[in-house]
């Protein structure tokens, strides 16, 4: 199956020129910077944060109740959000005060089996959030940097962050489209991200710089390694995702795992967009570069 | 010819270090099975897969350097504590000590004065004036001014010439600056005129509170519960198989302190709890008598509590026989008779600040220490805010673990499929699963080795640091496998240095995104961030180096097989 994605990837490749094989992932890096930009513009961050930025309680209980007579038992605290999956109810606390804190907490612990707790206070959530931010900008400089020192070279270099940047930024507003929170565990997806995405990205440049044959030959080889890297990771994600989401649809008594259906679902996005930008924006960039500099080299 | 290969394959410096290191990991991890206690081994498991709670506390309070106008000082002072205004006349700030002389109209007395508690004062009245001259500090007036404005301990540290006052109490910078434009005075600025204010305590204080909260844990019998401190001014507390309401309930709330006086014989007088001491200071050593004595002051009620009972008891007459007593949650912490002096001086007024004297030794200097612990109730030097809290129950933590281990082993399976796929031959199926799998058991030794607490983020690191281990085992794969058949030697290291090359470029950029998350350290991730960076490292040095060799002997046997 995955032979057949890469020949018909290989072909498209062969078939377009640089121009129109950058193109698509030009457009959908705009798409996303668009939805980046609205959601930025309607809730003052480009994705949409999660209680552990925000400041909050969350509470996951396993119980048989109905979410009306749940939501009606803690109407006197400020519930935000109740929500159900297998046995499993999720509710979601804005910031309240600590006896008020003390008194739910206990009043959870007693009444429930299998309870989950998790509160931020609001002060804290801003500092994880700066701090959040920080180290995704810092990763993603430090990769650059990284780039650049092991190809010392500017155009090829150039592509391969470009590519990343592009991933990151597609994974994100795909995050907004779906609705999936900026949590401690998508950020770390992310970052993840900034470290997988470039993997095939260095394999392709080397391959094309360092190797003798023609570019598109090295091109097509590359290829046949990289796709195979990607849908390895991919498939190894997918089944992550199923186990720590779904699980509970084979037996009432598994939990959703939410740190590590997060980080999964995330990643498989940011993975799928990678493939299309190393194998498109990546390889046109570099294909143009080389053939441009063969050409001078050729005219000298 | 087969055995030569295999002495080949065994003498290679990689594959001994290969060995040993697997090895290793499985005694560090010693994984075991016996039928009453199932599947056991020395791993540690975070809170999130074994049950427990956790709560992250802020420290409040500001570190500054402060400079003010000492007459305006010491008015401020003396009308917030006697409700009396003073003029000044003079001030002469000398270098170890300021003597400062102000009137009033009222009557000042030498009680009052040392209610003040800022210096020795010679008091005089003439023509309806009282006249005070007081030998004080700067640093005591700051201290004293800014303890009673906030109602909070003030302390100042000698820092390389300079002053450092550590409020403790949440107090912003602005907030400061008032009190201190108040009084003549401002929050000191460096060259660049940045106020040199910091949000927090000093490193001493953040580990006093760390102290006082394992010994309060401690002697709950609650071993093993690590207090850890992040960066200055927060504390983490894992309380493993605890609940949260529990745990809030520890370290929030004080022990309870006593003071009782003897009546006769066994019998004792109440005279104040803990919540009448408003300050403890830190413990000094008398050069006239010798002793070491802790310095505490009461509140209004406390001061006024304790005269009363002294009196009725009779503790002011004969203090040897009515000893004044301090309990700690029931037990005895303190036990002595009042001074004569202060005995006599309770016969006409109450007095607010105390010394609590414990003797000349070394022995006696670690029981002030402790008795200063003990004055405190067990409460913490500062105010903690509640930053963050978590609990997850035993049962449910067991189901995560299971099912994060089942979504690992159910991966490597997918990974499995799609290599077998593609390559469609086992003799390189098995060397990628096998490499993979020893990647994970050196990664688990590793964390066993160091104490390494695996919770869900790890596994997700591990997971993730497995996931590019594949991908770097493909390109060694391809690289060797160019065109199907197995190059010459020559072409074939030439081959297997570039793969090398493009595996360590990968890595790096891996390891480099990871790091901040390590420095920065905040939450679940530093253990995501560092299980990735472990398992990268685990994988490029060790593991993937044995894969090519080992690659090739299988392709070499195979090739040979066809011919």
């Amino acid at each position: 199956m995955e032979v057949g994605l890469t020949e018909r990837l290989d072909s498209f490749v062969r078939k377009h020129n640089d121009r129109q094989l950058a193109a698509i992932p030009l457009t959908i890096f705009v798409i996303s910077l668009l939805i980046l930009a609205f959601t930025f513009a309607s809730s003052g961050s480009p994705v949409k944060l999660g209680m552990e930025f925000k400041g909050g309680t969350m509470v996951s209980v396993t119980t048989e109740e109905s979410l009306q007579s749940i939501e009606l038992k803690y109407s006197d605290y400020p519930i935000n959000d109740v929500r159900q999956t297998g046995t499993r109810v999720i509710m979601q606390f804005g910031p309240m005060s600590n006896e008020q804190q003390q008194e739910l907490i206990s009043n959870v612990i007693d009444s429930y089996d299998n309870v989950e707790i998790n509160q931020i206070g609001p002060v804290y959530g801003k500092a994880l959030q700066e701090q959040a931010i920080k180290a995704v900008i810092i990763s993603f400089i430090g990769m650059a940097l990284v780039v650049f020192l092991i190809f010392r070279t500017l155009i090829p270099s150039l592509a391969v962050v470009l590519s990343a940047l592009s991933d990151i930024f597609i994974a994100v507003a795909f995050m907004n489209i779906v609705g999936i929170e900026l949590s401690l565990g998508t950020v770390a997806a992310l970052l993840m991200l900034i470290g997988y995405s470039v993997d095939s990205d260095i394999l392709l440049t080397t391959r094309v710089l360092k190797r003798r044959g023609t570019p598109q030959e090295n091109i097509s080889n590359a290829m046949h390694t990289g796709v195979t890297m990607t849908t390895t990771t991919l498939a190894a994600l997918v089944v992550m995702y199923l186990v720590s989401t779904y699980s509970y649809l084979l037996s009432s008594s598994l939990s959703q795992i939410t740190l590590l259906s997060d980080i999964s679902i995330v990643l498989i996005f940011g993975l799928v967009a990678d493939m299309m930008n190393t194998w498109m924006l990546n390889t046109s960039i570099l294909r143009w570069h080389v053939t441009d500099q063969g050409a001078r080299r050729r005219k000298a | 010819m087969k055995d030569d290969e295999h002495q080949s394959l065994l003498k290679d410096i990689r594959v001994i270090v290969f060995i040993l290191a697997i090895l290793g990991s499985i005694i560090f991890i010693q994984p075991w099975y016996s039928s009453d206690e199932g599947f056991t081994s020395n791993l540690n498991y975070g809170l999130d897969l074994e049950g427990g709670s956790w709560l992250q506390l802020k420290l409040q309070g500001a570190v500054a350097e402060l400079d003010a106008d000492s007459g305006l000082l010491i008015k401020e002072i003396v009308n917030t504590k006697l409700g009396e205004e003073v003029e000044i006349l003079s001030v002469d700030e000398g270098t170890d000590e300021t003597t400062i002389t102000f009137t009033s109209d009222s009557i000042l007395t030498n009680n009052q004065m040392d209610q003040l508690g800022v210096g020795q004062t010679t008091i005089s009245r003439n023509n309806n004036v009282t006249e005070v001259i007081l030998h004080s500090s700067k640093v005591t007036l700051i201290k004293t001014y800014l303890a009673d404005s906030l109602k909070a301990e003030v302390l100042p540290a000698f820092v390389a010439g300079t002053v450092e006052y550590e409020i403790r109490t949440a107090i912003s910078q602005e907030e400061l600056q008032e009190l201190m434009t108040a009084v003549g005075g401002s929050i000191v600025t460096d060259i660049n005129g940045d106020a040199l204010y910091k949000e927090g305590v000093t490193t001493e204080t953040r580990d006093m509170t760390k102290e006082i909260l394992s010994d309060k844990l401690n002697s709950l019998g609650l071993k093993d519960i690590p207090v850890k401190t992040v960066g200055d001014d927060y504390i983490l507390i894992d309380f493993a198989g605890i609940d949260l309401a529990t745990a809030k309930n520890i370290a929030e709330k004080p022990g309870k302190f006593e003071i009782r006086i003897i009546t006769q014989g066994n019998e004792s007088k109440h005279v104040l709890y803990g919540d009448e001491i408003a300050a403890v200071s830190i413990v000094g050593f008398h050069e006239d008598d010798g002793q070491w004595y802790v310095p505490f002051t009461l509140t209004d009620a406390g001061a006024k509590a304790l005269q009363k009972v002294a009196t009725e008891t009779g503790a002011t007459t004969d203090p040897m026989s009515h000893n004044l007593v301090m309990y700690l949650d029931g037990n005895e912490v303190y036990s002595a008779p009042l001074s004569y002096s202060a005995a006599s001086r309770l016969e006409e007024v109450p007095i607010y600040a105390w010394q609590a004297s414990t003797g000349p030794d070394e022995d006696s200097k670690t029981r002030a220490e402790e008795l200063r612990i003990h004055l405190r109730a067990g409460a913490l030097p500062v105010n903690v805010e509640i930053m963050g809290s978590g609990h997850v129950d035993a049962t449910l933590g067991k189901q995560f673990k299971g099912q994060a281990i089942v979504a690992g082993l159910l991966a490597l399976l997918a990974v499995a499929f799609v290599i077998f796929r593609k390559y469609n031959k086992p003799g390189i199926l098995v060397p990628m699963v096998g490499t993979s799998i020893s990647e994970v058991i050196m990664i688990l030794g590793f964390a066993a080795a160091i104490g390494w607490q695996l919770d869900l983020a790890s596994i997700a690191g591990i997971i993730a640091a497995i996931g590019t281990g594949i991908d770097h085992l493909i390109i060694i794969t391809d690289e060797v496998l160019y065109e199907g058949k197995l190059p010459p030697k020559k072409v074939y290291l030439s081959r297997i240095t570039k793969a090398f090359g493009i595996i360590f470029a990968a890595a790096a950029t891996t390891i480099i995104a990871m790091s901040p998350l390590v420095i920065m350290g905040f939450g679940a991730l530093k253990g995501f961030a560092i299980t990735t960076i472990v398992g990268v490292m685990i994988g490029v040095l060790i593991a993937r180096p044995v894969y090519g060799k080992v690659i090739h002997e299988v392709l070499q046997k195979s090739s040979k097989d066809v011919e």
